[in-house]
């Protein structure tokens, strides 16, 4: 294996020191570090622009379901559209053999125009991500330049501001921002949906997306194990000021359906087929999907790391939780420039919707007897009530207590009551009777704690009410 | 090269599932294919409507619509979860057609 790479990085040694320079975008290398380094041993320069062919494809909430294309290259063609030089753009960018034109971007500009009036321009470079992934992965640094070139047309021609800038990429198109943040320092947000980690994990920051590429940079990771030998398409160090590892940030709940399943999925085969190949890579951009309908819905909560914040991080800090996705940038004011990488975590649903909310839950149990068998609790309150969550499986002790941590499915909101229940899946012919004593909930949002208590007992599948106290 | 595609995705499918000590058959999480409510976790087996595909689903919270259990072992509403019955109105083309449909409610909570 080493024989292989040192042969491999002496290739190199002689391949690399080229260059091509194009039109409007100037020189790209292909010196250190873009090769020739044990990340990245293959040499290859970025096809010509034409090749690529980015296109920009506008929607807006005059024209949510047909895009314009519009290009820097023929600025009046800005001009006709129906670009808003006064609101706020969001780039979308799509990632290996991926496509601009693909459902999931246009979807995201319609949820977006749900709430708020913005031009969503989806960019498409699928000609130059169809190919050799080390070749689309120096393809991206010329995808950069177009999107710097086109914004800085957008500055010169029609004095856009670079703080109404957001640029969204999942996958490689996520390390586009690192071109396009060199072009163009001072951009307000980049948001890289699982990033890309051949070719970027632990490459220096002239490659990569990192924090200095923008104002302000939100990851979400959720693809991030070791590409050898896990498959893991995301990059697994944290590179922005806030970096989200929803579920742990390895291995995403649904994705591990039997493959019949997993390809015929609700969302039709197609989704199931990119589902198939690489579910946790593309749940990224469904979590920040439903993170537009959902604000409260995908709470971080900051943590050292997802073994501990599966028994504790619990509730948000005083200052709050930032909140993974769209919203993500409320939490800016409170990032200094001296705090380190701030990783957060969280879990989400198995299947849309995503969002989930989380709670402490604690039980001290009543009765005479002691049983086998498992707690469920709902909540009730202004939001709704809960389906039945189990608490915990094993031996029932009078006078114990256990605690755990939920994620709802709903936000009850202000909890009004408790119904707890208690089963054995064993017929005991003496019949016993359990019950909870006291309940406690916590709120992780802002910290409430309701308490709960109860002064009977009940028999198995039967529900107890339980009211403040 | 179109059946080269096909050939190996379905070696892959049948590659998992002789390999898969996860549900196949039983024990199939939500979201999964199923034919009859035993396969499930969760102990329902859903689908929309008569023509769409049954997939194992969650058993339906106080307050949600429902099905009352039945033999067809396939459900348009899911059962009520343990402790909770379904108010329904028994029919006898409800009964046939697998549309009795209900709330599920508390039998304990006092109207």
């Amino acid at each position: 294996m080493l024989a292989f790479w040192s042969l491999a990085l002496l290739l190199n040694s002689v391949a690399t020191g080229k260059e091509v320079c194009y039109d409007r975008l100037g020189c790209f290398t292909d010196n250190v570090p873009y090769s020739g380094t044990t990340e990245r041993p293959i040499s290859k320069l970025p096809w010509t622009p034409e090749k690529i062919n980015t296109r920009f494809l506008l929607y807006t909430k005059k024209n949510p379901n047909n895009f314009q294309e519009i290009t820097a290259v023929n600025p009046e063609t800005i001009g006709y559209s129906n670009f808003d030089t006064n609101k706020t753009t969001r780039f979308i960018t799509h990632g290996f053999v991926d496509d601009g034109e693909e459902n999931w971007l246009s979807d995201m500009c319609r949820r977006m125009f749900t709430v708020e009036d913005v031009n969503c321009i989806c960019i498409d470079w699928s000609s130059g991500s169809r190919c050799p992934y080390t070749q689309a992965a120096n393809n991206i640094r010329v995808v950069g330049a177009e999107v710097a070139y086109f914004i800085n047309v957008l500055v010169e021609d029609y004095g856009y501001s670079l703080s109404k800038v957001h640029f969204i990429g999942h996958s490689l198109g996520a390390h586009v921002a690192a071109e396009l943040g060199r072009r163009v320092p001072g951009i307000k947000r980049i948001t890289g949906l699982d990033p890309a980690q051949p070719y970027f994990e632990g490459t220096p920051n002239e490659i990569k997306l990192d924090r200095t590429d923008a104002e302000f940079v939100d990851v979400i990771h959720t693809d991030s194990a070791p590409t050898i030998p896990y498959m893991g398409f995301g990059i697994r160090q944290a590179v922005g000021h806030l970096d989200f590892y929803p579920n742990g940030g390895e291995y995403m709940p649904g994705c591990k359906r039997n493959a019949l399943s997993q390809i015929v999925d609700i969302d039709g085969i197609w989704e199931g087929t990119r589902d198939f190949v690489a579910c946790n890579h593309l749940r990224s951009y469904k979590y920040y999907s439903d993170s537009i309908l959902y604000p409260d819905g995908f709470l971080g909560y900051p943590c050292a790391a997802y073994n501990l914040f599966e028994t504790g991080c619990f509730p948000c800090p005083t200052s709050g939780c930032p909140k993974m996705g769209h919203y993500a940038d409320q939490y800016k004011d409170q990032i200094t420039s001296s705090s380190g990488f701030m990783k957060l975590y969280l879990n989400t649903a198995d299947a849309k919707d995503f969002a989930r909310w989380r709670y402490k839950l604690s039980v001290t149990l009543s009765g005479k007897s002691s049983v086998r068998g498992y707690i469920n609790i709902a909540l009730y309150g202004t939001g709704g009530n809960t389906k039945q969550h189990q608490i915990f499986q094993g031996k029932l002790q009078p006078g114990s207590t256990h605690t755990v941590f939920t994620d709802l499915e709903i936000n009850p909101g202000t909890v009004t009551k408790v119904k707890f229940l208690w089963n054995n899946n064993i017929i005991n012919p003496t019949l016993p009777k359990l019950g909870a004593a006291k309940i406690t909930v916590q709120d992780g949002e802002d910290g409430n704690v309701y308490n709960f208590c109860g002064s009977d007992t009940v028999r198995e599948d039967v529900l107890q009410t339980l009211t403040p106290c | 090269m179109e059946s080269v595609w096909v050939l190996l995705l379905l070696t892959c499918i049948f590659a998992e599932s002789f390999a898969s000590p996860r549900g196949l058959i039983f024990n199939l999480e939500n979201g999964e294919l199923c034919l009859q409510s035993a396969q499930c976790k969760s102990n329902c087996c859903h689908r929309k409507s008569g023509l769409s595909l049954a997939r194992c689903a969650d058993k339906a919270a106080e307050n949600q619509e429902c099905s009352r259990k039945h033999l067809y072992g396939v459900y348009y509403r899911c059962p009520c979860e343990n402790g909770l019955t379904c108010k329904a109105d028994w029919t006898i083309v409800g009964s046939i057609t697998n549309s009795d449909f209900g709330i599920c409610q508390d039998p304990a909570e006092k109207k």
